[in-house]
This record gives structure tokens, C-alpha cells and sequence, in this order.
């Protein structure tokens, strides 16, 4: 019903109250928008989700793991790989498990050390013409360990010394691998699901020394 | 004499009420059978709870999970990048409060409340046809009994954003404009493209303005002299954000519904470069258009209709629906086919046109049912265009 058509004693009221409710409507919805415009959340769900300066949305996994212990990353060790996968891998093919997006991480818990630690893990390049090759950096607890080029489709053992810097009195280890060479599946698809490579198995060896 | 006459145009009245109730339910009837013989054609499990449980795709199972556990917060259990936050929570939430009456399984209450929601969206219909006979047979045909009848009748948010719309729309015709304000709050936090509806409402009132002799310049201060409109206007998108406080409440973003968006891989791109991806995208076998085909012929579609509905100075209802189909479109042509036949103006418009001559109108007609058959299995099988 139109305010005009209110009886005239009323009017003036109900003239009053509806300035009043669509004050209060403009006002809440102000205030909504403000609290929306300054979101009150971590720095991994802003790297994510509204900065979009990562593929990683990084969790809290952490997988228990006995050192000289070879993970499986196909479909037969499934359960172990999914407990060290933090992000940015899919679920185990028959193959192996494929990496998704511009990085991939994985965390371990580690025993104290008393040297360093070796790092082989068995991974091969996803290869689409005229992409005939991936460029992989690896980096332990944010120290860049290893980098590497993947060609062919045949996995490769990759090999390396994870450096001293990387490992002071930790107890967990993060493997962060950086794809500088990521296919999307189409060229207008998102950087969330472009491939890299396939990941075989992983395994960390003490360093024996005299 | 006169009270003959009085007596025959109530008779003929009641006769005409009758006809507009009795119209959807046949084609509720009728779809329900159709698209049961469809289920039934692919399926060996019988019943109507497992026919539920099979039209049940895509979007369905969100819209479940939503009902029954709400939304989650962040971190997203089972160290998963995609939550429900995208997913609008009015018609879930409608579920949920029915289903604590009716304490069935979610998707057999959901069903049924979908089948009357659309059942509802028929019944406003009659007075935005103009009390056009065909084109409310064939607009009831197309919801209930139509090739796309499955999205109307089981829990997608699409039976009742049909539902609010209309209602919107009818109340702006009557110049019920808290009605209007109302119905489009719903409508805002059943869809996020529902908050468009507020441009329809402001049209209307311009529109109004003129009629009463108001010049263009003078519209704003007639709308401040008017706390109704102002009130209408200002409720038009509280349904939104309400969401939005929820949202900023348990997740700490407000706009985690468009922010997840990037979980589910979509990315904002030029519409009309989408589009022309998906026309290029010819098949490889056949002569049946791709998916990406159909989505992108819906878009054009949906978006011609839209030029009718201007060219018909329905500029609100227009303006909606391009909206409604051009956001969507900025990410890509996912869901398309679904949005363009969800927008109640256009799917009436085309009855519309569809019921000016009989033979186009009875074509239509035995298209539709015929349709809903191969569509519903289609749809039970996961073809992609109608995701």
C-alpha cells in the first residue's frame, strides 16, 4: 500500500518509519560491505582464494615417515602418499599421482638428525608438443634444494643432498616443487589445474658419516 | 436477464480458475510420468525415491550437502579446496525447515518441494501471460513436462528463483513495490544473480514516474518523497547480504562465494571470446552439437529473447536477464543452458511467441513432452551441456 494511502494521523508516522527502515537497510548494508571489502582471514586462504598468488592452498598435514622408507605415489601406496601430500597433487593413478597447478608441496615428520638427509624421489615429465620438457625447483623448508629438467615420459630418479640450512632442528621437512612449465588443459582453463609432472615415489636417506 | 448474466460470467469464472489451477497439475502428472519412464528406461532399481536419488546430479548434491550440514568453515574439512560457499543458501535452508515437519529423506522432500514451487511459479505465471490460455499451457508444459523439467523438479535453486521472479515481476506490474522488495530479497539470497532484479524494480518506478507526468530529471526526488520506494529499493538486496554476514561471520570473508570460485577452476575471461570457444568447439563425430555448442547457442538464445523483451518495452525484465546471463558468462559457458531456461521472463516470452499460431503452439507443444523423455535421460546420464 502506498504511503499516500495511509489515513492522514497516520501518515506522517509511517512516512517516518519508512525513512527510518531504509536508514537502517542503507546503513547495515554499508556496514556489511565494509566487513566484506576487509576479510578477516589467514594467510593461506588469502594466498589462495583472493590473492591468487598460489595454486598451494596449504593445509596442516603432516605424514609420519620412517627414514629409508620408499613412498609409493601409485595407487599401491595410496593411503601413506596421501597422508605427506599437502597440496597441489591429484589422487594416485595407476602410474603414479600427477601434480596440479603451479606447485606442489609435501610435509614429513623427521627424527632428530645428526647428519643430513638425502632426498630421491622417482617423478616424469607430463610432456604435450611443443612442451617437451619441465622445469622443477625443489626447496626444503624455503631453502631451494635442487632443480631439475624432466624430458621424456619415462620416470627419473632425481637425487639429491638437502642442504644443512634446510634442516637446523627441524622436526618437520616441507618439499615445495615450483613448475615453471605448466600445461593447462586448455589454453583459457586455470592455473589450478595445469600439469606437470608425475610423481613415482619418494624417499629420504640419512647420511652416513665416520 | 442481468442476473443471467452475472450468474454465467461467475459460472464461467470459476470454470476459467478451475482451468488455471488444474493445467499445471496435469502437467506435473504428466511429467512425473515422463520423466519416470525415462528413469526407469536406464535404471533397474524402481521407486520414487530412487527416481529422486537419479535426477539428483550435479549441483544436487551440494545443495544437499548444505541442507543437512550447512556450511562448513575454514579450513574446509577433509583437506579439501572446495566448500559450499558458493552455493546460496535460501532454498537449502527452505528444505531443511520442511523436512523437520516431514522428516523423509532430504531429496524426496526436496523433490516434492521443488514440484511445488514450480507448480506455484505456473500459478503466477497466468497474470504475466495476460491470461493468454496457449501460452500458460505451453509455459506450464515447458516447466513441468518440458525438456528441461528435471532442473524444475529436483533440488537445484532453479524452481524457486522461477518462483521469486515471477513473483517480483508480478508485484512490479501491480506496483506492489514493498511486495516487489521483498520477493527480491528472496530472490538475492536464492541466487547471486537474484540482486539484479533491483534494476527491474528501479525501471518500473521510472517507469511510473513518467507515466504520472514526472520528468527524467525529477525522478530522484520522487523516490526520496516516497519512503516506500526507498524501503524497496534498500530491501531488494538484503538477502545477499545477510549471506554475506554469515559468510564473514564463519569464514571471515564476506565474498567467499565468489572467491571459491577459483576452487572450482573457473576464471574470468571476454564473454564474447567463451562463446565464439564454444561455437568453435565442432564435434568430432556426428552432427549433434557439442556441449560447449549448446551452451553457447543458449547464451544467444537467452540474450535474443532478452532484445525481445526490450523490444517489447519490457526494459526491468530485459535488462534482468542479460544481466543474469552475462555475469555467469564472464568465467565461461559452464551451466548455461541451466540459467537461460531458469529466467521465467524469457521462458515466457517464448511461450509467448510459441502460441501465436496453433500449429506452432501444438508443435511445441508435442516437442516439449516428447523431449522431456530423452532429455531426462540425458540428464540421469550426466550430458554435460546441462549440468
Amino acid at each position: 500500500m502506498p504511503w499516500s494511502e495511509f489515513p492522514a494521523p497516520y501518515r506522517r508516522a509511517a512516512s517516518l518509519g519508512g525513512y527510518a527502515l531504509a536508514a537502517v537497510l542503507a546503513g547495515s548494508e554499508l556496514i556489511i560491505l565494509a566487513l566484506a571489502l576487509n576479510p578477516n582471514v589467514n594467510a593461506d586462504y588469502r594466498a589462495y582464494y583472493i590473492d591468487r598468488t598460489t595454486t598451494c592452498l596449504n593445509r596442516d598435514a603432516v605424514g609420519s615417515y620412517t627414514l629409508g622408507q620408499t613412498v609409493s605415489f601409485r595407487n599401491d601406496g595410496a593411503k601413506q602418499a596421501a597422508s605427506i601430500k599437502v597440496c597441489g597433487w591429484s589422487g594416485p593413478a595407476g602410474d603414479g599421482t600427477h601434480s596440479l597447478g603451479e606447485t606442489s608441496r609435501l610435509r614429513v615428520k623427521i627424527p632428530p638428525l645428526r647428519n643430513g638427509l638425502t632426498a630421491t624421489l622417482q617423478m616424469a615429465a607430463v610432456i604435450r608438443p611443443p612442451q617437451i620438457t619441465q622445469r622443477v625447483v625443489i626447496s626444503v623448508n624455503g631453502v631451494r634444494a635442487h632443480a631439475v629438467t624432466l624430458s621424456g615420459k619415462e620416470p627419473r630418479m632425481v637425487s639429491f643432498v638437502i642442504p644443512p640450512a634446510a634442516l637446523a632442528e627441524a622436526d618437520t621437512l616441507e618439499i615445495a616443487f615450483d613448475y615453471l612449465d605448466g600445461i593447462p588443459p586448455t589454453p583459457a582453463a586455470s592455473n589450478i589445474y595445469k600439469r606437470s609432472i608425475k610423481l613415482v615415489s619418494f624417499r629420504l636417506d640419512a647420511i652416513e658419516t665416520d | 436477464m442481468a442476473l443471467e448474466d452475472v450468474v454465467r460470467s461467475n459460472a464461467s469464472g470459476r470454470l476459467m480458475v478451475l482451468a488455471v489451477a488444474a493445467v499445471p497439475l496435469l502437467f506435473v502428472v504428466s511429467g512425473l510420468a515422463i520423466r519416470y519412464a525415462a528413469f526407469a528406461s536406464v535404471s533397474e532399481e524402481p521407486g520414487f525415491a530412487a527416481y529422486a536419488r537419479a535426477l539428483c546430479r550435479w549441483d544436487c548434491a551440494w545443495y544437499i550437502g548444505i541442507s543437512e550440514q550447512g556450511y562448513e568453515r575454514f579450513p574446509i574439512p577433509n583437506h579439501s579446496n572446495v566448500g559450499r560457499w558458493g552455493f546460496f543458501p535460501l532454498y537449502p535452508m527452505l528444505v531443511a525447515a520442511i523436512r523437520v515437519v516431514f522428516p523423509f529423506q532430504t531429496i524426496l522432500v526436496a523433490t516434492i518441494t521443488s514440484i511445488v514451487c514450480s507448480y506455484a511459479a505456473c500459478l503466477v505465471a497466468w497474470p504475466l501471460l495476460d491470461k493468454n490460455m496457449r501460452a500458460y499451457v505451453l509455459y506450464c508444459a515447458f516447466l513441468l513436462s518440458g525438456p528441461f523439467s528435471f532442473h524444475f523438479t529436483t533440488f537445484l535453486t532453479e524452481p524457486l528463483f522461477v518462483l521469486l521472479t515471477s513473483c517480483v515481476f508480478l508485484a512490479l506490474k501491480r506496483s506492489s513495490y514493498l511486495a516487489a522488495g521483498v520477493s527480491s530479497a528472496l530472490l538475492s539470497a536464492t541466487r547471486l544473480v537474484g540482486v539484479f532484479v533491483v534494476f527491474a524494480t528501479v525501471i518500473q518506478m521510472f517507469r511510473e514516474h513518467r507515466q504520472q507526468g514526472g520528468s527524467a530529471l525529477s525522478f530522484p526526488r520522487w523516490v526520496l518523497g516516497r519512503p516506500d520506494l526507498l524501503v524497496a529499493i534498500f530491501i531488494s538486496p538484503a538477502g545477499l547480504f545477510a549471506y554475506i554476514l554469515f559468510l564473514y561471520l564463519t569464514v571471515g570473508d564476506g565474498l567467499a562465494f565468489l572467491h571459491i570460485q577459483r576452487a572450482f577452476g573457473r576464471v574470468a575471461g571476454n564473454p564474447l571470446v567463451f562463446l565464439w570457444d564454444g561455437l568453435s568447439a565442432v564435434p568430432t563425430t556426428g552432427w549433434l552439437p557439442t556441449a560447449p555448442q549448446w551452451s553457447a547457442l543458449a547464451a544467444i538464445a537467452g540474450l535474443a529473447l532478452s532484445a525481445v523483451l526490450a523490444a517489447r518495452r519490457q526494459y526491468g525484465a530485459a535488462l534482468f536477464c542479460a544481466l543474469c546471463i552475462i555475469l555467469p558468462l564472464i568465467t565461461n559457458l559452464a551451466s548455461m543452458v541451466r540459467y537461460v531456461i531458469g529466467l521465467a521472463p524469457l521462458t515466457m516470452m517464448l511461450a509467448v511467441l510459441l502460441s501465436v499460431s496453433k500449429l506452432s503452439w501444438l508443435a511445441a507443444l508435442v516437442l516439449f513432452l516428447g523431449a522431456c523423455y530423452f532429455m531426462t535421460v540425458a540428464w540421469i546420464g550426466g550430458y554435460l551441456a546441462l549440468v
